[in-house]
């Protein structure tokens, strides 16, 4: 309760604190990272799936929600939702017979799915307008908008990682063999994983659409789903907070250097090599924020 | 496109002297997977410096071809070395989770082709015109034979035998076998694991060298030459993770439908084939045509 009254407050902060256009433009990039990297932490942190190839949902979302305001006239809220939805779908057929792959197998399929859905939106000439791109997408995301459906989506997350969603993810995580056991369709849990982080995934590459007013398949390729996975484990595998709090640094520090564009991706690989060297648990390790703060509160009582 | 048995012959040529080169680079990554356990992808980055240290060591310095090519595969070799002992050996004495190997390696394949980016440019170059035999031969109704297809093809002929002797034949050969199979027994054993990583590392890096050689020969060299490997892994999948047969069986499957789907399809759908016969043999068979059945895996 005391946690979602936080997050309304940072929304508040987030949405009404007086910014220039420029900064409000990195809020809204802020927001747009977080919902993709909580989608893609619920699937690596919390049930141990490791994916490179999530940034096709992120696509799948984008040219959905392109496709239904351009050409149909649909508007975006509906949009965004059907976005979202199309890359539950497809993640669930996906799913079905790749999600009994584990460890390095379940990565490089999915680097070869993720690179396989991005070539046909590339290819589809007619339908996506291909390599060129989508142009013309009316600018809907606008700052309160993208804080609120952010904030929205962390409660809903935060909420059901303690529900008993949550405890399943984790135990089949720390061992699928006992979770089984114990009575826990670990099949189904996977993939109740999977189209979850789809779903993130989807509304945040439909927001995306809407904050650049153009989409191109080269945006979603196989190094903006590395990075997606990167900021997770920057975070802290297995901690939600933490995921956040990392992706927004990340977009931080990497908007920081725009101006240096050039020594930007250097710098990024720099970071996670350093990272994953000195400090592989990532920021918070699996823990979260407030749980950190309660046992400094308690060390220090 | 109509079906016509010289375009056929055609492709099949191109397919195998593509396939070649996979077969250099997938063979590097399946050894240091077959011993470590996890997807290097900084293999990459080991092509480009490959292909770049020839390329200046003929340019700038002129040198020689013979010299220009030893030098670039000590230098990618060297890189592989280095990698591995700053970014992976304090990974490696952490933790046993291979995901924060795989991870580090993508950071390592970003700052070596970034690194690029920043001193030399992203400017595409092509290696100087007379550094490899150029002649086409014509063979019958239109179908040509190149020189540098010859010469890939038996350049990685002869690599593979050399590592195949290396190997089989000697000691420290017999010391990475045993590694493959258990590392913590081949130490035991007394084996000095510390040095069969770095020597492996090492023997990747050359061949991954040799492989960016020859692709800066076919394509051009650019910094993002490295990306290129994402089909030798996948080549690699196919045939087996951590299986050197395996690692060629699948690069030449690799290459072979590439060019067949040009040749026959499109050409823009040859990517989209690759990732689909990945896909498809993920689902039949995860652990590939030669690979080790182990049902953890699956």
């Amino acid at each position: 309760m005391k946690r979602t009254l936080i997050l309304i407050l940072i929304g508040f902060a987030l949405a009404l604190w007086p910014l220039g256009g420029y900064q409000e433009g990195i809020v809204i990039l802020m927001c747009i990272n977080c919902i993709a990297a909580m989608g893609v932490s619920i699937l690596t942190g919390f049930t141990g799936i490791f994916t490179l190839g999530h940034a096709a949902y992120m696509a799948l979302g984008a040219y959905t929600t392109a496709i239904l305001t351009v050409r149909y006239g649909v508007h975006w809220f509906p949009a965004v939702i059907a976005g979202g939805l199309m890359a539950v779908i497809i993640a669930w057929l996906i799913g079905i017979p790749t999600l009994k792959l584990t460890g390095d197998y379940y990565a490089i399929a999915s680097i070869g799915l993720g690179e396989a859905i991005r070539l046909i939106l590339e290819n589809w000439q007619s339908f996506t307008r291909g390599a060129r791109g989508f142009p013309g997408i009316d600018p809907y995301t606008t700052r309160t908008m993208a804080v609120v459906i952010f904030i929205v989506l962390a409660i809903l997350m935060f909420n059901l990682l303690d529900s008993r969603l949550g405890r399943e993810l984790r135990a089949s995580r720390d061992d699928g063999t006992a979770a089984s056991l114990m009575g826990f369709n670990t099949p189904r849990t996977r993939m109740k994983a999977l189209v979850i982080s789809a779903f993130f995934c989807g509304i945040a590459g439909s927001l995306l659409g809407g904050y650049m007013s153009f989409i191109q398949p080269s945006m979603f390729d196989m190094m903006k789903s590395t990075e997606l996975t990167a900021v997770v484990v920057f975070g802290g595998l297995g901690s939600m907070s933490g995921t956040i709090l990392g992706s927004a640094a990340i977009t931080l520090i990497m908007e920081y250097f725009r101006d240096i564009s050039q020594y930007r991706m250097l710098i990024y690989g720099l970071l996670l090599v350093v990272i994953m060297v000195f400090r592989p648990e990532g920021l918070l390790g699996s823990h979260e924020v407030w749980e950190l703060l309660r046992w400094r509160r308690k060390n220090n009582a | 496109m109509a079906f016509t048995f010289s375009t056929f012959i055609q492709q099949v040529i191109n397919g195998l002297s593509l396939g070649s080169v996979y077969a250099l680079i997938a063979v590097g990554y399946s050894l240091v997977y077959s011993i470590l356990l996890f997807s290097n992808f900084a293999h990459g980055g080991f092509l480009v410096v490959g292909g770049y240290a020839c390329y200046y060591l003929l340019t700038q310095w002129g040198y020689g071809v013979s010299v220009s090519m030893f030098g670039a595969l000590i230098a990618s070799g060297i890189t592989a070395v280095i990698t591995e002992r700053l970014a992976y050996k304090p990974i490696r004495e952490r933790t046993s989770l291979t995901l924060y190997l795989l991870i580090a390696s993508m950071g390592v394949n970003i700052i070596i082709e970034n690194l690029f980016v920043v001193t030399v440019g992203g400017r595409i170059r092509a290696l100087p015109q007379n550094t490899f035999p150029t002649g086409v031969f014509s063979l019958w109704g239109g179908v040509t034979l190149s020189a540098s297809d010859i010469l890939s093809l038996v350049t990685a002929v002869i690599f593979l035998g050399l590592l195949q002797v290396f190997l089989n034949r000697t000691r420290w050969g017999l010391a990475i076998r045993a590694a493959a199979c258990d590392i913590r027994t081949a130490g035991l054993m007394g084996v000095n694991v510390t040095f069969l990583i770095s020597l492996v590392f090492f023997v990747a890096g050359v061949l991954a060298a040799v492989g960016g050689i020859f692709l800066s020969v076919r394509y051009s060299l650019y910094p993002q030459l490295g990306s290129i490997t994402t089909k030798a892994f996948i080549a690699a999948v196919i045939g087996g993770l951590g299986s050197l047969p395996g690692a060629v069986v699948g690069s030449l499957i690799l290459g072979l439908a590439e060019m067949l789907t040009a040749g026959f399809i499109s050409s823009q759908m040859r990517d989209l084939v690759v990732y689909s016969l990945l896909v498809i043999m993920l689902l039949i068979r995860p652990a590939g045509f030669f690979g080790k059945e182990i049902s953890e895996k699956i």
